[in-house]
């Protein structure tokens, strides 16, 4: 028990209170806008009349700054790519038996639910909050309940895991084809409501051209992704450390 | 959205994250970030970001934890953490 830690952890606390203190005083000392100007004056100016999306943000994700998006999706599949590469070197694997009874029937009555619940959020990403992100996390997040539940091998029965490989990649060649599409037309890679798509009318399910179906993309990418990231994790977890004889828990 | 919620929110943020970055054990550690991404997503909520919002509760609460409790499960864990961090 010597005194040093005790001093750093003196020291540490007084920099983040100071620095908190700058921080706070900063934004006391910014003027309140008067209108808003620059770039995101005119998103909320014009969103609506040039993609027909009423979600802004989603607008901005999907059109505006869709090239963006391609990017980080890409950055999903390259960290997908590599954990499913590092944890591949077991070939056989046995799953879990699950939890128990009670565990299994309620999550098997809630599981249609949130799987409703993730396709209403990417379906309705250009007019309520969410995307495909959220929706995509949600869809990962069932298949991880249904992985710590009913065991591993039942979700792997259920989804295999070439058919997440075949949904993420699908998702990778839907968005770069709905930006070709813009580039055939002659308005530039990923352009919207220039290139041709229809607008539709304001605020109705089929508007906003192409970002209702970039939104199934990145949902399909990024919900197989993470998936095959939990995926593969656990597998090797079971493996290891479960002896019990696997096969499938009915 | 009243000051006292604001202030008991803001109050639970911060203590969250000094317990997180402060307690010995791992498992606690995960469930307490849980904890303050929930709390962090009603502040983005109260906010008007819904967007942002949605993605912390999501991220946070959901695939964070469950990957960080498979990781802390396949790693080795020493017999107390206590007296490794005081050296």
């Amino acid at each position: 028990m010597s005194i040093r830690p005790f001093i750093f952890r003196i020291a540490a606390l007084i920099l983040c209170v100071s620095l908190g203190l700058m921080l706070f005083r900063g934004i006391a000392a910014l003027p309140v806008p008067e209108k808003v100007i620059g770039p995101a004056g005119h998103y909320l100016a014009r969103t609506a009349g040039e993609t027909g999306a009423r979600n802004v943000v989603g607008a901005i994700l999907f059109d505006y700054r869709a090239f963006d998006t391609l990017g980080e999706s890409t950055v999903i599949f390259t960290a997908v790519c590599g954990i499913a590469m590092l944890f591949s070197r077991r070939k056989f694997h046995r799953s879990s038996r699950g939890l128990s009874f009670i565990a299994k029937r309620g999550i098997g009555i809630m599981v249609p639910f949130l799987l409703m619940y993730a396709s209403v959020i990417i379906l309705f990403g250009h007019l309520s909050p969410g995307g495909g992100f959220q929706g995509g996390t949600i869809f990962a997040t069932v298949t991880v309940l249904l992985c710590v539940v009913y065991g591993s091998s039942f979700e792997s029965q259920y989804f295999p895991p070439r058919t997440k490989d075949i949904l993420e990649s699908g998702g990778a060649l839907l968005f770069s084809g709905i930006g070709l599409i813009g580039l055939a037309a002659g308005t530039g890679f990923l352009s919207n409501i220039a290139a041709g798509f229809p607008a539709g009318t304001f605020g109705s399910f089929l508007s906003a051209g192409s970002v209702p179906i970039l939104n199934v993309a990145v949902g399909m990418k990024v919900g197989a992704g993470l998936s095959t990231i939990f995926y593969s994790m656990i597998k090797m977890l079971d493996a290891e450390n479960d002896h019990i004889e696997g096969g499938r828990p009915r | 959205m009243s000051l006292s919620f604001m202030i008991f929110l803001y109050v639970f943020l911060i203590a969250t994250a000094l317990v997180i970055s402060a307690i010995n054990d791992i498992l606690s550690a995960v469930i307490t970030l849980s904890v303050f991404g929930i709390l962090l997503a009603t502040a983005f909520a109260i906010l008007q970001a819904p967007d942002v919002a949605l993605t912390q509760a999501v991220i946070n609460s959901g695939i964070v934890t469950a990957l960080f409790l498979v990781a802390f499960s396949q790693t080795e864990k020493p017999e107390c953490y206590s007296e490794e961090e005081e050296e």
